[in-house]
Order: structure tokens, then C-alpha cells, then sequence
């Protein structure tokens, strides 16, 4: 017992950060709030490292702390770090801000408890903690926008977990173990345990907004916060994501797993783009490129056992796409949330300019950005897989990712320019921060293998 | 020891960095930083030129690791195929950044894109990893777009877009191509070498990685029918964006070709070479005919990069389909020699467009007349162009085209009816001279100034180093017989 806390300090330190940060808003002290917050995440990313290469299970191989659920903590916790700037700039001064702090730490919790889950009822835990906290994050704002987009997610997300524990519950029932490990042995796989896959894939698909569990993305992510939205796009997103594929990567090869996965695969990236295409609200765009880069993590997960890219590729893709993406969004808080709020920003302020191209450009897959190196590794893994059809989709739909995120980059150089205001100090530093990650991440990409590999 | 190529190749992007870090500089730091970064780049290159090659496989190859687990790295070096390429880049940068010295609108940005455009460029010719090389590749593009968006002409923002999307579509595929390569070899590395020397895939898998390195560069170079964006780009992007776009960047299609397809698939490419080869001809006689038919003298000169660039595929199609190794080494020295010249060629004739439209605001060659008496400096530089492009004996692209048509006789001589593009081209050339230069001059251009001493300096070394080739081509020949006389595909 003693040897799995020590193993699981980092998951009790954001837990107790989540806490304090609770504590100090209720003594109506926000600005300890977030200070406290930040201190916990710190600490936590710290602790993880001496973690680094460890493979192994705690309370009795429920709980996993494998390179999957290590650099879910390097990843997200800096991330969470990251939306925790952002929200500061943004909801500074309202009433109970301090609660917005602790509620993005307990959905972190959730996102790392879901990465590790070696079991179902972790899945379920992960699932629960994550969807609860970010449901009152976005209705936050206490706003008609705000109301309508958290009743639409909190509906979605209920009955998604909902059915995804009536499937678990078959799962269960046919395979006597809630283990997903036990999984591996079975020979032939009972219908029962197909259904309860089905039910996970439904559960974690809504949580990574994978089409067509992806309805409350695009209303979710423009009612509520902007730094909320930026939030679930990156954290709660690679939580899922690296959930199923804790999943995945147990299931014997012959299942028709990676087929189905192949399918929303190409659902998610063609969709996702198509509907970007048509936004003229950047958050909106953003959302539903979010849910079509997130079926560019499906090219690692059908690869999983067949190829030694996938699990490297899967966690540098979360890497970069959680620095460009957090990067967007800190740009649009600083910008404006419509397409004609970033008319001339390139003339205007040229550096933001350069920075949200870098972004846009890192989300297409242009070299020698993070994103291209992070989709490299992915096409790599399902060439390796024998999915090359889902590589040449994946390719294509980059073309359509460049139309996408051109009608952004094109007005800010193109029209006059609109005022702005100077955006607050934190906003900036996150765009910094996130940029410098985007630039050099990819020179770094040896340390994912050695570490991961391990 | 110092590392000459990393040097030569990450000097522009210093210069770049240099010139964003300054607070605000003035026009005239800024282009001076330019000027003096593409002069030590064109030092660096010179360097490498002295060092030379040695015969078979690559020379001056510096290594660093990168990403070992995957066998990625960086690895940069030449040979005979690339030097001349590096060496034309870094005179033809260094030519642009003194042609653009007078650039007053944003010359900040200006000149930061165009550098990171020389690194890319110089990069491209001397990569020797698959994934380094497509790095390369791609950034030239990020970085042409935003010159055509942002100091182009006046429907620039759709030409840029065109652009953009068209040749990142048909940059994809290649992208396969080298993944393809990657798994298909033993001892998984993205090294070039290996690859070259071994190649990796065979049979179907061999063709499939042709045909898709194939599509990539037949949008690059630009070949017949995928060249659609070429003249859109090239009639609305700024005159060093033109220059930079078919004096190089049109290279990186014809380099990747000899690289990659002919290199790392040479059974395949020997099989499907009769195709390439037809594409070659359409692409040469196509060219032709359609620059006959331009009245815009932009359009007319990309018209004739069709034509050229058909050649050049030729060439390298025949040295695919050779049995014989002498003749394929002279279609390959003559295909490598053509790029080198119509790098300097046509580089020096959208300079001289460039010029033209500068002063007149206007490229219709049915508006001017007598040009040749206003500005005779001018006019004989263009002509000199103009006759060097047509493949006058003693000019450039003589040498190129000789050697190519000798392999093609040597092999199959069928295609030589592409040596009906010569006479269209001719015919091409000699109606643009009478239009613009000769006649009676127009009184509305007799203001018109001749050369400053600016533009003097730009085309200068162009000129002189058309003539040069024309008359001696054993001073590039050599470094690339070198190379292509070891070549065993």
C-alpha cells in the first residue's frame, strides 16, 4: 500500500491542490486560489519525473504507471497549467473565480486517472470526474449561451457515460473481471464482451469528440469560458484518448477493433475539417478542427501491437497538439473570437501574427513544426500497421487542413486592421510558452522513444 | 574543420533571426543584412565548390543524430547532382537581395522570408535524410506563399492560395513515398545513402512509391498536365518571388526526380520510363506552343520553363532507359547542366521582365516598340537572355540540350521530335524581341531610364556566367560528370 501512494504522489498532489485551492476561495481568497493551484500542478509535474521510465501497476494492476500515464502527467499537467493563465485573465474579478481554479484541477485529475486506467471502473471514475468539473466549468459564465452549452453537454455527456456503464456491465458479466488486462488472454472474444467495447468506445468517444459522439463540442467550446474551451480541447481530450488506447492495446489483434477505429478514424478528420470549413466563429472553427485532430490519434491506436511507432507516435502527437492548440486558443483570447477580429492582426502586431501562423500552420502538419513531426510518426505507425488507405486518407484531409486554417491566416494579412486592446501579460506568456514548445518539441522527439520505449 | 555546408546552409536563417531580433531597423540595415548574409553564403558555397567531389556517393557530409531510435538525423553533404544546384541558389539569392534593395513596404518581413527561402532551398540539394529533405521542401512553400500573398501583384491572394494548396496536395504523396522507403528497408534509417545505395522496395511496392514520388515532383517541376498553377503564381507573384520560384524552386521537382525516383527506384523508373518520357515530350512541345501564344511577357518566359523543364525530364527519363552507361551518363550530365543554366537563363529574364513592368507598369508586349534605342542597356541584356533561352550555340543552355538529345538518340530515338520546341521557342523569342526591342520607338517610353548600377549588379554575374557556360561548360560538366560517370543504378 505504502509502495502505491508513493507511486501515485503526483494524482494526490493535483488532488490536493484541487482542495486548497477550494479552501482559499472560500476564504474568499482567489489570487492565493490560483496561487496554490500552480504550486500543486508544479509540484506534481516535478515529482513525475523521477518517475520517468517506470512500468508498473498499483492496487493490484488496476491503476497503471506505464510511459502512457507518466507523460499523460508531463503533458497535462503543464497544460492545465497553461488554461489556468488563461482563465485567470479571463474570469479575474467574478464571483467565486477561485472555484473555476479547483474545478480545472479536478478535471485533471480525471484526465490522468483515465489515462492509467487498467481497469473498467477507473474508466468509469475518470470519466465521471472529469465530466462533472467540466460541466460546471462551462456553465460558469451563468449566461443564457453559457447555460444552453453546459444543459447540451451535461445531457450528452450523461447519457454517454450512462450507456457506457450499462456496456461495462455486459462486460463485466461475460468476462467475470473487471481488469481490461484480462482482456489479452481470451481466445475468442463473447458478444457480450464486443458490446461492452462498443459501450467504452461510445463513452470515450464522447469524451474525446471523436464523430458522431462530437454534438456538444462546438457548443460547449462557444458558450462557455475560452479558457475552459481551450481546456477540454487539449486535457480531458488526451485523457480519453490515451484511455482507449490503454484499452486497445490489450485487445488480441483479430478482434475487428482497429477496423471500427480506422472508421471513426476517417469520420472524425474528414467531418471535423468539412464543418471547420464553414465557421465564420474561430472557437467554433477550432472545435471542430479539435474533433478532427482528434482522429488523427486514431492512426496510432489502430496500430497498436502491430507497429512500434504507435505508442511513441500517440503521445508526441498529444505533446504537440496540446502546444498548438493551447497556442490558438491563447491567441484568440487575446485577438477576439470571429474570423474579422483577426483582420491585419499580422500588420498590427506582428508577432502574435507569427505566433497564431506558427500554430495554424503546426496543426496542418507543415514541417519542421511539432504537429508535422507528431503526424509523421502517426502515418508512419499505420503504414507499419498495414492501414495504409488510412494513411492516404489522413494525408488528403491535411489539404483540407490547410484550407481550414488558411481562412484565418489569410485575413491577417489581407484587410485593414481592427483596435485591440493589449491583451493581459498571462495571455502572452502562454502564446510564448506554447510557442516555444510547437518550435522545438520536434528537435526533442528522440527523448519520447528512449523514455517511452523503456 | 570547419562544417561548410551546416554553415552555408544555416547562415540565411542566422541572417533572418538577426534581422527580427533587431528593434526596429531601418530599409537600408535591413537589406544591407541581407546583402552581406547571401554574400557569406555565396563565400560558403564557393567553398564548397572548391572542395569538390569525389566520384561515387556524396562528399562533405556532416552528420548529427536526432531521432536514433528511428534512424532519422541530421545528415547534409553533395555531390556532383547538388553542387551545381547549391552554387546557382547562392548567386541567384544573392543577385535577388541586391535587385530588391529598393524595397521600401515591410522590407523587414521581405527580407526575413526571402533568406529563410535560401536556407530552405540550399537546404533541399543538401539533405541526405528523407525526412530532413522534406522539411526543406516544405518550407520553401509556407515561405513562397507569403511572399506571392504579401508583395505580389494584384490578384495575389488567390494565385498564393492556388499555389499553396496545389503543390502542398502534390507534396503529400511523396511523403508516402519516403515512409514507404523507410519501412521497406532492411535496417530501418531514413538515410538517403542507404537508400541509394540499396534500394529498398521492389516490385509493386516500388512502383507504387515511384508513381507517387512522380506525382510530387511533376507538380514541382511544373510537367504537363499538372502545371496549372505555374503561370498564376508566376504572373502575380513580386519579381524575385518569380526569379526564386523558376531559377530554383523548380529545380527541387527535376533534383527530386534524379534523388528520389531515379535513384532509390531505378527498376521501376526503368520500367515506367517510356511514360515519363512521353510526359517529357507533351511537356516540352506543350511549353512551346503555349509561350508562342502569350502576349504577356511573364507569362511568355514561364511558358518556356514548361518547355525547358521538359528537356530536363527527357534527359533523365533516357538515362532510366539506358542500357548503356556512357549513354546515360551524357543524358544525365545534360539534364543536371540544363538545370544549372535555366537557373541563370531564366533567372536573368524575370529579372529583365521584372525591370520592364517596374518602369512601365505593364507586360504587354504589344505596348512597347523600339525599346532597344530608349534603353539599350536593357535591351541587349534581354536579348542576350532571350538567345542563351532559345539555345543559341555558345550560350548556357546549349551544352544541356545537346548532351540530351545525344542520349536520346542513343536510346530512343523517337523522342527526339521534341527537338521541334527549339524552333517554336526560337520563334517564340525572336517575336517577343521584335515586339518589345526593335521598331520604332514609342514616344510615350522615351523617359524611360536604362539599367541603374543596382540592377546592373543583380544581372550582371547572371550574364556573365551564361556566357561562360555557353562557351566552356567543362567548369560545371566536370563536377557533375564526376557523379553521374559513377552512377550504377
Amino acid at each position: 500500500m505504502g509502495r502505491d501512494l508513493a507511486l501515485l504522489i503526483p494524482e494526490i498532489a493535483v488532488l490536493l491542490a484541487a482542495v486548497s485551492a477550494l479552501i482559499a476561495e472560500i476564504l474568499r481568497r482567489p489570487r492565493a486560489s490560483l496561487a496554490l493551484a500552480m504550486l500543486g500542478l508544479f509540484v506534481a509535474t516535478g515529482l513525475t519525473i523521477r518517475l520517468v521510465g517506470t512500468d508498473t501497476t498499483v492496487f493490484g494492476g488496476s491503476f497503471r504507471i506505464d510511459a502512457l500515464s507518466i507523460w499523460a502527467k508531463l503533458i497535462l499537467l503543464p497544460a492545465t497549467m497553461l488554461s489556468l493563465l488563461l482563465a485567470s485573465a479571463e474570469v479575474r474579478g467574478t464571483v467565486r473565480e477561485g472555484t473555476v481554479y479547483s474545478l480545472l484541477c479536478l478535471a485533471t485529475v480525471g484526465a490522468l486517472i483515465l489515462a492509467g486506467a487498467g481497469d473498467m471502473m477507473f474508466l468509469v471514475l475518470g470519466l465521471l470526474l472529469t465530466s462533472l468539473a467540466t460541466f460546471a466549468l462551462v456553465a460558469y459564465p451563468d449566461d443564457d449561451p453559457a447555460t444552453e452549452a453546459a444543459m447540451k453537454y451535461f445531457v450528452f455527456g450523461s447519457v454517454a457515460g450512462a450507456v457506457m456503464i450499462f456496456g461495462l456491465t455486459y462486460w463485466f458479466g461475460a468476462a467475470g473481471s473487471t481488469m481490461i488486462a484480462d482482456l489479452e488472454g481470451t481466445e475468442a472474444i463473447p458478444l457480450a464482451v464486443i458490446f461492452g467495447l462498443v459501450a467504452v468506445i461510445v463513452g470515450l468517444g464522447y469524451k474525446a469528440s471523436l464523430v458522431p459522439f462530437h454534438f456538444w463540442v462546438p457548443d460547449a467550446y462557444e458558450g462557455g469560458p475560452l479558457s475552459v474551451a481551450a481546456f477540454l480541447s487539449v486535457v480531458p481530450k488526451v485523457g480519453a484518448l490515451f484511455a482507449l488506447t490503454q484499452v486497445f492495446r490489450d485487445l488480441p489483434s483479430e478482434s475487428g477493433g482497429p477496423a471500427v477505429i480506422a472508421g471513426l478514424a476517417v469520420l472524425s478528420m474528414t467531418y471535423g475539417y468539412l464543418a471547420a470549413l464553414v465557421q465564420d466563429n474561430v472557437v467554433r472553427l477550432l472545435a471542430y478542427s479539435s474533433i478532427a485532430q482528434s482522429g488523427y490519434f486514431l492512426l496510432g491506436i489502430v496500430a497498436l501491437g502491430e507497429s512500434s511507432f504507435a505508442l511513441p507516435s500517440i503521445i508526441f502527437f498529444a505533446a504537440a497538439y496540446a502546444a498548438m492548440n493551447l497556442g490558438a486558443f491563447a491567441v484568440i483570447a487575446a485577438v477576439g473570437r470571429t474570423l474579422n477580429d483577426f483582420n491585419g492582426l499580422g500588420r498590427a502586431q506582428p508577432l502574435v501574427g507569427v505566433a497564431m501562423v506558427l500554430f495554424l500552420l503546426s496543426l496542418v502538419g507543415i514541417p519542421p513544426l511539432a504537429g508535422f513531426v507528431g503526424k509523421f510518426l502517426l502515418f508512419a505507425a499505420a503504414i507499419h500497421a498495414q492501414f495504409t488507405w488510412l494513411a492516404v486518407v489522413a494525408i488528403l484531409n491535411s489539404v483540407l487542413a490547410l484550407a481550414v486554417y488558411m481562412r484565418i491566416i489569410v485575413p491577417m494579412y489581407r484587410q485593414e486592421e481592427v483596435p485591440h486592446d493589449a491583451a493581459s501579460i498571462w495571455i502572452d506568456i502562454v502564446t510564448l510558452t506554447a510557442l516555444l514548445a510547437t518550435v522545438t518539441i520536434g528537435l526533442a522527439a528522440q527523448f519520447f522513444f528512449v523514455k517511452s520505449m523503456a | 574543420m570547419l562544417p561548410i555546408v551546416s554553415l552555408t546552409l544555416f547562415l540565411p536563417l542566422a541572417g533572418a533571426a538577426l534581422i527580427l531580433a533587431l528593434p526596429g531597423p531601418t530599409a537600408r540595415t535591413v537589406h544591407s543584412i541581407g546583402i552581406g548574409t547571401a554574400s557569406l553564403t555565396l563565400v560558403g558555397a564557393l567553398a564548397m565548390w572548391l572542395e569538390g567531389v569525389s566520384g561515387a556517393g556524396f562528399s562533405q557530409v556532416e552528420e548529427l543524430e536526432w531521432i536514433p531510435a528511428i534512424g532519422a538525423a541530421y545528415r547534409v553533404g553533395v555531390d556532383g547532382i547538388s553542387l551545381p544546384l547549391v552554387l546557382l541558389s547562392a548567386m541567384l539569392f544573392l543577385g535577388a537581395f541586391i535587385y530588391a534593395s529598393s524595397l521600401r513596404e515591410r522590407p523587414r518581413a521581405y527580407v526575413a522570408l526571402v533568406l529563410l527561402l535560401e536556407t530552405a532551398a540550399i537546404g533541399t540539394f543538401a539533405a541526405l535524410d528523407g525526412i530532413l529533405f522534406y522539411v526543406f521542401f516544405e518550407v520553401s512553400l509556407v515561405s513562397m506563399y507569403f511572399m506571392i500573398a504579401g508583395w505580389g501583384h494584384e490578384d495575389r491572394q488567390r494565385a498564393a492560395l492556388m499555389f499553396f494548396i496545389y503543390t502542398l496536395l502534390g507534396s503529400l504523396p511523396l511523403l508516402l513515398a519516403i515512409l514507404g522507403l523507410y519501412l521497406g528497408s532492411p535496417d530501418p534509417s531514413f538515410d538517403m545513402r542507404a537508400w541509394i545505395a540499396n534500394p529498398p522496395l521492389e516490385g509493386a511496392a516500388a512502383m507504387w512509391a515511384l508513381v507517387a514520388m512522380l506525382v510530387t515532383f511533376a507538380v514541382k517541376i511544373p510537367a504537363v498536365p499538372l502545371h496549372t498553377w505555374l503561370p498564376a503564381a508566376h504572373v502575380q507573384a513580386p519579381t524575385v518571388g518569380s526569379v526564386i520560384l523558376a531559377g530554383i524552386m523548380l529545380k527541387f521537382g527535376t533534383y527530386g526526380l534524379v534523388r528520389f525516383a531515379l535513384q532509390m527506384t531505378p527498376e521501376a523508373f526503368h520500367e515506367a520510363g517510356v511514360v515519363v518520357l512521353v510526359f517529357g515530350v507533351i511537356g516540352a512541345l506543350y511549353g512551346a506552343f503555349a509561350a508562342l501564344a502569350q502576349t504577356d511577357l511573364k507569362r511568355l518566359v514561364a511558358y518556356t520553363s514548361i518547355n525547358h523543364m521538359g528537356y530536363v525530364i527527357i534527359g533523365v527519363a533516357v538515362a532510366a532507359l539506358a542500357l548503356d552507361p556512357s549513354v546515360r551518363a551524357t543524358a544525365l550530365d545534360g539534364a543536371v547542366l540544363q538545370m544549372f543554366s535555366h537557373g541563370l537563363v531564366t533567372g536573368a529574364l524575370f529579372f529583365l521582365v521584372g525591370m520592364i513592368q517596374e518602369r512601365a507598369h505593364t507586360r504587354e508586349m504589344g505596348e512597347f516598340g523600339g525599346l532597344l534605342k530608349t534603353v539599350p542597356l536593357l535591351g541587349w541584356s534581354f536579348m542576350l537572355a532571350a538567345f542563351a533561352s532559345l539555345g543559341l550555340p555558345g550560350l548556357a543552355h546549349f551544352p544541356g540540350e545537346f548532351q540530351i538529345f545525344l542520349g536520346t538518340l542513343g536510346s530512343v530515338p523517337a523522342a527526339v521530335v521534341s527537338i521541334l520546341g527549339l524552333a517554336i521557342i526560337a520563334g517564340t523569342f525572336l517575336k517577343a524581341i521584335r515586339e518589345t526591342f526593335l521598331g520604332e520607338p514609342q514616344s510615350r517610353w522615351h523617359s524611360m531610364p536604362d539599367l541603374s548600377l543596382r540592377e546592373v549588379l543583380a544581372l550582371a554575374p547572371l550574364l556573365v556566367l551564361t556566357v561562360a557556360t555557353g562557351v566552356a561548360p567543362s567548369w560545371v560538366l566536370d563536377t557533375i560528370h564526376r557523379t553521374t560517370s559513377a552512377l550504377v543504378l
